[in-house]
């Protein structure tokens, strides 16, 4: 498009000149160009340039000749630069209205001008410009004559007289406003005219030559477009467009040759124009639509046999101008498939919308015309001597004419030319292009346009028409650049011929590069594709298939051999590849080929690999099959495969016995390896070579097959990634045809589960670890449990004994609510620590061995064990709480020594231990018997619940402490005693042990059983309240046969108590037992302990087991501070435990009352008078027992 | 003229491809095959709005190159028939027609139980077939 002329690629715009007043030329200028519909000014300073530009050259109207062209070639620019659509004239308003020279010098000037412009038919307008103010010159009668005047020799309407006030700002802008309106309507009337000029000639036929009818209908175009009338415009384009395909028969003085080349010319033009109108228009269909016929016209065009290039070159130009068009109107564009019209009428598809398309075909088209103009060059070897003829040809006066320019003395003068020097002038031209980079520049644009279509396929078309282009420049690395982008959808769609070809240009630039590499990678992958026998037929029309030549079965066996023949052993001879001897494998320059599971290549060769079991022991073998497939066309002999796996003490090879053996590159690395012999290790196309061999490890954990070498010739080899035969991807490309296939294992179901990857086992350990506990934990004491290991079997070396407290519940040791109570607690069971192996760490000195013991957790590290021996240690266990645990405890140990990287062997073992209490500890406060003190406190009870106990001041109290076993376990108890816990206890209460007999030594307390001791407590002073003390009990389980063990003190603290002075106090007395009909006196002693008068009543209440006599019921009276006794002689009337008669007592003053205790108020009758022996030291001993 | 048909699978992979030309154009065809499933693409992934549009398997004329014109017919289970004609003007009717046939065969030849689906086809039979329907459509569209 850059290539046409500026006056054809932007739309005329109208023109006026400017005469006289030159200063005022530059505003009214600009502001006419900036006008929405711009308007171009010619701008003449003085009046004796208008008759030089508006001179017209005299035409014979009437000759009969026929034209030398259709279009001239600077017609439109003269009328777009040169000719005016009008003239504006500006006088002065001094000149006007001055003297009368001034006013006959501006006449004349005026007559000048008129004469000038009466040819052209160019109007006039007359602009009076103000020097002064406005008003002087309206009031100036004088003035008022002299336009009149001015209007009249200009024969202008007075409208178009015009003043012109550049002083005055506003003045100045009306001004303006008033000549941009008149020039325009004048200009557009001009144009009008001379388009209706031209359109009567047109349509009353005044033309004897189509030539004539074609440029006047483009004429006429020329004008309405010059008014913006567009669709007049379109309408005289395509009309002249008619026209001029009827003059492709017509002869005219023109050869042949050239006469086509000018009407190819001409339709260029007008196809532009038409285009351009209906793309600004938005008319995308129609523009499409239009370039369609177009296209179709062109073909239709009788083509040039002498010179093809020239109609190519010509075509490839109308796709690439209406590609640049279209893509410049692209914006409109926004939906393509509004426009493709759905129905039977469908005759334009998506991509006739798209720039790309046209583009893709301009290249075609330079394409074509490149390899024409080739041919046609190598017809004339002869070019040299035409040279200098065709020197001087240059475009002649009308579009699409050449001509040779002659030099005759000063005068140049045009001579037309033969079709043959014609022919040889464009032959030349030809020559001096280089289309292949044009070519290239067109692709990328289309390229580029399909790519942001997303249009991929489009996009490798063009792809590989660019490097089709570069390998025919031998830029061999573009070419494969571009080739490696392209192939890769191919290759995902298997498109097996495209791939080919793609593949076989990749190969080839990748000999001419020397790169050996890629050269073998794409020999190989094109013998490997699936062109089969049968299917060779198809692809017989192959000829342009490029350097791969055809897809045949023979093709990819030849190229197979000539790869081949690059990794065998002739390569040192000299005997490679023929054509490139540059291409060579040698000892420096191995190559080691890598195919993974996304390679293309994997149809060369593809390795699977499966274990037979997968698990297995550590030492014992198992079997693992190796299949390798290859779609090559042609057998391989492999040299050697080597199997390496994550471990590498399993790596082995496998050596083809007959090829290997006369090479002698065995290393001494490969030497330590384990070999196999195969007998004989070919490869046939798409037949699993299947190998199956033992294999055994003796490291725990995963046995994984990690590659393959496959060794062909002495410096070539093929890594693959180890597939397992469960999840093997199909091959590329092969997976499309029909083919038999196999499965990689004679096993099928090996086939369908094999995997490249086998778990071995952990060894057995060979070692006894024992945890034993003696029945339940007791809380409070060191439980110990010991642990046993013993080596049965092998040695145990760097052992490590880890041991762990689990709450059997899982919740941890100690729940997060108990943690803030407990918190200084700790924990509710606690691994105090390890005897046994605290020594051995210890004499093992400052070693890296470890020994760490928390609450919860202990890790040691226990000492060599030789096989047979054993090692033991105790573990000390101390219970807070009652709480099940759980002991683990697990040994890693290896069994070599110095052995850092073998397996650790691990044994586990778990012990649950519940945690007992073993003593409870209760107590009793008793008041004396048969006493009992009136506390005040018990008159009026409080209401809090936690009341303490009262007891009263000076007399002594009971307690007795008893400790009860609560598990299953005897134990010894050693002693109890009651700690006070402050200094001034002792003055404040005295507790001692009760008279009993002291029991020395410890007692065996069988489960359930109680051991009791009595403590006599009498508070001495009056403090509320009174601490007691703790309880101290101290125990120890009974050991059985074992040696003795320790002694834990079990502690708990005595309630507190209050000490209140009493204020009464009611005993009575009786004897300890009563005889049958033997009377005895019953005595209620009250001790009146306060300064105070007491009055109580009395009261007394009959039992039918005895006869009693005295007050049945009274009131008596205490003095302060003293006693009173109440005496009933009793008479027992039957024998047996008897309810003496009750007694109560109620004090007035304390509203308090008093009745004894049914316990209290027993006695036991005997039938007659019992006879102990020693009866009066009993007796006495039992009224001792009755009085405490 | 028929010059080619070919039948693309679902991953756009060719299944059968058939050049009836003496020329030298067959890698051509390819790629204009190749190609032409850019359109189909297209017309898929942006259905007209136009209702008959909808359920329709015949997709039309794909793209004009300077000498083919190619059609394309999509099944309901997105296997693709490509046809590239020679002809300028051909009947709509005569290409749906075509297809219609052409589906019909490609149905029988993969019914066959020893077909493989997703392979490519090698029957002869069907080989046979397309071309005397691509003969009867040269007569046809000729008449």
């Amino acid at each position: 498009m850059e290539e046409y002329p500026d006056e054809l690629r932007n739309p005329p715009v109208a023109l006026i000149s400017l005469v006289g007043c030159p200063e005022h030329h530059p505003a009214i200028s600009s502001y006419l160009h900036s006008q929405q519909h711009p308007i171009n000014v010619l701008a003449l300073p003085d009046f004796s340039k208008v008759p030089v530009v508006l001179a017209k050259k005299v035409k014979d109207s009437g000759s009969e000749d026929p034209p030398g062209g259709i279009l001239k070639r600077d017609w439109l620019l003269k009328h777009r630069t040169k000719i005016p659509a009008l003239v504006a004239v500006l006088f002065s308003s001094l000149d006007v209205s001055g003297g009368p020279t001034q006013w006959l010098q501006v006449c004349s000037d005026l007559e000048n001008l008129k004469a000038a412009i009466r040819p052209r038919n160019v109007k006039l307008v007359v602009v009076v410009v103000l020097q002064s103010s406005s008003a002087e010159l309206h009031a100036d009668g004088n003035n008022e004559d002299r336009m009149i005047a001015l209007k009249k020799r200009a024969e202008v309407d007075s409208k178009y007289l015009l003043m012109y006030t550049p002083n005055d700002v506003s003045e100045l802008k009306q001004s303006l406003d008033r000549l941009g309106n008149v020039f325009s309507e004048l200009a557009s009337a001009h144009y009008r005219e001379e388009g209706r000029r031209i359109r009567t000639k047109v349509e009353k036929r005044g033309y004897n030559f189509p030539e004539l009818h074609m440029r006047y209908c483009f004429k006429v175009a020329i004008y309405a477009e010059f008014r913006r009338d567009w669709n007049e415009a379109l309408k005289f384009y395509e009309e002249a467009y008619r026209i001029l395909w009827q003059m492709v028969g017509t002869k005219t003085r023109l050869p042949p040759i050239q006469r086509i080349v000018e009407i190819n010319s001409v339709a260029e033009q007008l196809q532009f124009k038409i285009s351009t109108l209906l793309l600004h228009g938005g008319k995308v269909l129609d523009a499409v639509q239009w370039f369609c016929q177009h296209n179709v016209a062109c073909r239709r065009l009788v083509r040039v046999t002498e010179a093809p290039y020239l109609h190519w070159e010509w075509m490839s130009r109308q796709f690439l101008v209406f590609a640049e068009l279209l893509e410049t109107s692209s914006a409109t564009m926004q939906s393509i498939s509004s426009f493709v019209v759905g129905g039977t009428d469908r005759t334009l598809t998506e991509w006739e919308f798209r720039p790309a398309y046209y583009y893709q075909l301009a290249a075609t088209y330079l394409k074509k015309k490149q390899s024409s103009l080739e041919i046609s060059l190598s017809m004339t070897d002869n070019s040299s001597e035409a040279d200098s003829s065709i020197d001087s040809v240059v475009p002649s006066t009308y579009v699409g004419q050449f001509a040779r320019l002659l030099e005759q003395g000063d005068e140049l003068s045009m001579q037309p030319l033969s079709d043959e020097q014609y022919v040889q002038y464009t032959l030349a031209e030809g020559k001096r292009f280089q289309d292949s980079y044009e070519i290239i520049a067109l692709l990328k644009r289309a390229y580029e346009s399909y790519s942001s279509l997303k249009a991929q396929r489009m996009g490798s078309t063009c792809g590989l028409d660019i490097a089709k282009e570069y390998f025919f420049l031998n830029n061999y690395v573009n070419t494969k650049q571009v080739c490696d982008d392209i192939i890769t959808l191919y290759r995902q769609e298997g498109w097996v011929a495209l791939i080919w070809e793609v593949l076989g240009y990749l190969r080839e630039c990748s000999r001419k590069l020397g790169a050996v590499k890629s050269f073998i990678e794409y020999s190989l992958e094109m013998a490997a594709l699936p062109v089969l026998p049968d299917t060779s037929i198809t692809f017989l029309g192959f000829m342009e298939s490029g350097p791969a030549g055809l897809p045949s079965l023979q093709q990819r066996e030849h190229i197979q051999k000539e790869v081949m023949e690059l990794f065998g052993k002739d390569s040192r001879d000299g005997l490679s590849v023929e054509k490139s001897t540059d291409l060579r494998l040698t000892e420096e320059n191995p190559l080691n080929l890598e195919i993974d599971f996304v390679s293309p290549l994997r149809t060369v060769m593809l390795a699977s690999v499966a274990f037979h079991e997968q698990m297995i022991k550590p030492s014992v073998s198992t079997l693992i099959t190796l299949s390798l497939l290859s779609q090559l066309p042609l057998s391989i002999q492999i040299d050697k495969i080597d199997l390496q796996f994550n471990q590498p003490q399993c790596n082995f090879s496998i050596i083809n016995k007959e090829r290997y053996t006369s090479t002698t590159m065995i290393s001494s690395v490969q030497q330590s390896q384990r070999m196999e012999n195969a007998s004989s290790l070919v490869l046939t196309t798409n037949r699993w070579l299947r190998l199956t061999f033992e294999i055994k490890s003796e490291q725990s954990g995963k046995l994984e097959c990690v590659s393959i070498i496959v060794k062909l010739g002495p410096h070539f080899s093929i890594i693959c990634r180890a597939e397992r035969p469960a999840s093997m991807d199909d091959l590329p490309l092969w997976k499309f045809e029909d083919r038999v296939e196999t499965f990689p294992t004679k096993d099928p179901t090996l086939a369908l589960t094999g995997q490249k990857a086998t778990q071995i086992e952990e060894p057995e350990p060979l070692v006894d670890l024992a945890l034993v506990a003696t029945g339940p934990a007791l809380v409070g004491e060191s439980f110990i449990v010991p642990v046993t290991i013993s080596a049965k079997g092998h040695d145990v070396y760097s052992g490590e004994l880890k041991i762990n407290l689990v709450d059997v519940r899982g919740d941890g040791l100690f729940s997060p609510r108990e943690t803030e109570a407990s918190f200084l607690d700790g924990h509710h069971v606690e691994l105090l620590g390890i005897a046994g192996a605290e020594q051995e760490g210890k004499s093992q000195g400052s070693d890296s061995n470890i020994n760490r013991i928390q609450q919860s957790f202990g890790l040691v590290s226990i000492p060599n064990i030789k096989n047979g021996e054993t090692w033991s240690c105790e573990l000390e266990i101390k219970w807070h709480q009652p709480k099940p645990i759980m002991l683990f405890v697990s040994l890693g140990y290896s069994s070599q020594e110095k052995d850092s990287t073998s397996q650790k062997i691990n044994i586990h073992k778990s012990l649950q231990i519940e945690g007992k209490i073993a003593v409870t500890i209760n107590h009793r406060i008793m008041l004396p018997f048969r006493r009992d003190p009136l506390l005040l406190s018990m008159v009026k009870p409080f209401n809090d619940a936690d009341q303490l106990v009262s007891l009263p001041l000076g007399e002594s109290n009971v307690l007795i402490v008893s400790a009860s076993n609560c598990t299953e376990i005897p134990i010894w108890v050693e002693s109890l005693s009651i700690e006070t816990d402050f200094i001034s206890a002792s003055s404040s209460c005295c507790i001692k042990p009760g008279s009993g007999p002291e029991s020395t030594g410890s007692t065996l307390l069988v489960a359930e059983e109680e051991y009791k001791k009595v403590f006599t407590v009498k508070p001495e002073v009056d403090s509320a309240p009174l601490s007691l003390g703790i309880v101290c009990l101290r125990w120890r389980r009974d050991p059985g046969h074992h040696e003795p063990s320790t002694i834990v003190t079990t502690k708990h603290r005595l309630p507190h108590v209050n000490v209140e002075v009493p204020t009464l106090i009611v005993s009575s007395e009786c004897p300890p037992y009563a005889v049958l009909g033997d009377p005895f006196t019953y005595f209620v002693k009250i001790q009146n302990r306060t300064p105070l008068l007491q009055e109580l009543k009395v009261l007394l209440s009959d039992s039918q087991s005895f006869l009693m006599s005295g007050t049945h019921s009274g009131t008596v009276f205490v003095l302060p501070k003293s006693d009173h006794v109440l005496s009933y002689k009793v008479i027992p009337l039957s024998s047996g435990t008897q309810q003496l008669p009750k007694y109560s007592l109620t004090s007035s003053r304390y509203s308090a009352g008093f009745q004894p205790s049914s316990a209290a108020s027993t006695i036991f009758v005997f039938p007659s008078k019992p006879l102990f022996k020693g009866a009066n030291d009993r007796g006495k001993n039992l009224e001792s027992v009755a009085t405490i | 003229m028929i010059v080619c048909v070919a039948i693309v699978g679902h991953q756009n992979n060719p299944l059968y491809i058939q050049s009836f030309t003496d020329g030298d154009d067959a890698l051509k065809l390819h790629h204009v095959v190749h190609c032409s499933l850019d359109v189909v693409d297209e017309r898929v992934n942006n259905p007209k709005k136009s209702g008959p549009m909808l359920n329709e398997t015949y997709l039309g004329l794909l793209y004009p190159t300077e000498n083919y014109k190619v059609y394309g017919y999509l099944t309901n289970t997105k296997v693709k028939f490509i046809s590239v004609t020679t002809d300028l003007d051909v009947k709509d009717a005569d290409v749906r027609n075509f297809f219609r046939k052409f589906h019909a065969a490609y149905v029988d030849a993969v019914s066959n139980p020893f077909h493989v689906p997703g392979k490519k086809i090698t029957s002869k039979t069907f080989a046979e077939r397309i071309s005397t329907i691509v003969k009867a459509f040269g007569l046809s569209s000729a008449g």
